[in-house]
């Protein structure tokens, strides 16, 4: 725990605008907490994000921030990462900006393997244009696009990501702050992707029964269940329970985390500076004689 | 769900104590502070006010158990940080609502106040040191007499109209 940086140095002077009972309040609490124990001053730390309620978090804290465009948070954080190795890279957006909208970025953001974290605060409904179906909504979830309820199997995140090779996934809840902090703290300390699936309820246009005081009774922790985070076909089993348990833990971590990518990069430049410097007739050369 | 991590009741200190109750106060103080805050935000004026007031309160109890502290113990360094408490005396961020009314923000209250009387109430049997033990009693006792306070707030304080009519709409998409 750092002495130096207490969470109210991460806190920044603006007020969140969230609706009242919102789960992100906590969610940016946890935050706050789980910066304060890592102990990376702001000046180490970017959050980067979308479009959406949770998007909003870069202007809440202290750290560098920047609060891009729809769905494009993964591939801004990705550039920020490799142009400046030692930063801490935060990705913060909700389940509409990861996976609709910026969907087709989140594989190849966890193939890549930045080192970078994302927590998607999964609401199951785009809160912030009042309430329509989002990728994660339920089936027969009714909403204003949805009025006799949704006909579509939702994106199970849990799934997606592990599926795609993830080495660090975990669930979340405002519901169990403790919780929440010390997994986003282990998130954070991950060298590699790492992805955090809080569910983070919408107070205005979310179902009664997915609020924040029936997570209270709801929730079970993996680490209560026995789980064994290190083991990979066994997360994928409880991570197929999404929608009807709600679980919360480390899902997986990868016991022997492959290199990053941006540290692949390092090495590269480290062996083409070491090799002879390839003059532009030489890659001429290189590039004709393949034949064109 | 324990609301604090990382602390040993039998091992506490009576100086560790008072900190951990003043960090308790602090953080209910800041917490009605943003309600007060969001409820501001959101149209819910009186409700705002309320809250504050209870931040008042908040910080008078701090106040009070800082300057006990400062007597017995002056400037010697906290060995207790906010990060070790979760909502023990604080409201948890889903009780507030926008359009709340008085009623119910004082239904939060009583909660908070239930929920902090049961902490110090599952912390006393692992106390053992006779000093920390009657300083956790008073402060379980003082818990039973907000709780009466706020309760007999609670009768004064009409039951909220059924406004169930008062949206001719549902919120719809704009």
């Amino acid at each position: 725990m750092n002495a130096f940086l207490a969470p109210n140095d991460y806190k920044s002077p603006l007020k969140p605008i969230w609706c009242p009972g919102c789960g992100d309040y906590g969610v940016v609490q946890a935050l706050y907490r789980a910066l304060s124990a890592i102990g990376r001053p702001p000046h180490e730390i970017a959050f980067i994000s979308g479009i959406g309620c949770s998007s909003r978090i870069p202007g809440y804290t202290t750290a560098y921030g920047f609060n891009t465009v729809h769905g494009r948070a993964l591939p801004i954080a990705q550039g920020v990462k490799l142009a400046n190795p030692d930063l801490l890279v935060v990705v913060a957006g909700g389940d509409g900006d990861g996976f609709s909208i910026g969907g087709g970025h989140v594989p190849h953001a966890i193939r890549r393997n930045v080192d970078l974290t994302y927590l998607v605060m999964d609401n199951q409904v785009y809160g912030l244009t009042k309430g329509q179906l989002s990728p994660t909504s339920p089936r027969g979830l009714k909403t204003v696009t949805s009025p006799m309820g949704s006909l579509e199997q939702p994106i199970n995140p849990l799934l997606t990501v592990l599926a795609y090779g993830a080495g660090f996934v975990a669930q979340a809840t405002p519901a169990d702050m403790p919780g929440m902090t010390a997994l986003i703290e282990e998130a954070l300390r991950y060298p590699g992707f790492s992805f955090v699936n809080i569910q983070s309820p919408c107070v205005t246009f979310g179902e009664e029964e997915q609020q924040l005081r029936a997570h209270k009774t709801r929730m079970k922790s993996l680490a209560s269940l026995g789980h064994d985070p290190t083991n990979q076909l066994a997360a994928l089993d409880l991570a197929r329970a999404y929608g009807t348990e709600l679980y919360t833990g480390v899902f997986y971590r990868n016991p022997d985390p492959p290199p990053t990518y941006e540290a692949l990069v390092r090495q590269r430049q480290a062996e083409l500076q070491r090799g002879e410097p390839r003059s532009r007739a030489r890659v001429l050369d290189g590039l004709s004689s393949r034949g064109g | 769900m324990t609301p604090v991590t990382g602390i040993d009741f039998e091992r506490l200190t009576l100086r560790d104590a008072l900190d951990l109750a003043i960090l308790i106060e602090e953080e209910a103080r800041d917490r009605y502070r943003e309600f007060s805050e969001q409820l501001a935000a959101h149209a819910t004026p009186e409700v705002a006010d309320f809250f504050t007031r209870m931040a008042r309160i908040e910080d008078r109890h701090r106040s009070e158990l800082l300057e006990r502290r400062q007597t017995l113990f002056g400037d010697a360094p906290s060995t207790v940080e906010r990060t070790q408490i979760f909502d023990v005396e604080a409201p948890g961020y889903e009780q507030a609502r926008a359009f709340m009314g008085v009623r119910e923000a004082l239904e939060t209250v009583l909660a908070s106040e239930i929920k902090a009387h049961a902490f110090f109430d599952e912390a006393l049997p692992r106390v053992k040191d006779p000093e920390l033990k009657a300083l956790f009693q008073e402060l379980r006792a003082e818990e039973v007499h907000h709780q009466a306070l706020v309760k007999s707030e609670l009768a004064r304080c009409p039951e909220k109209p059924d406004d169930g009519e008062a949206y001719a709409d549902d919120p719809v998409a704009q």
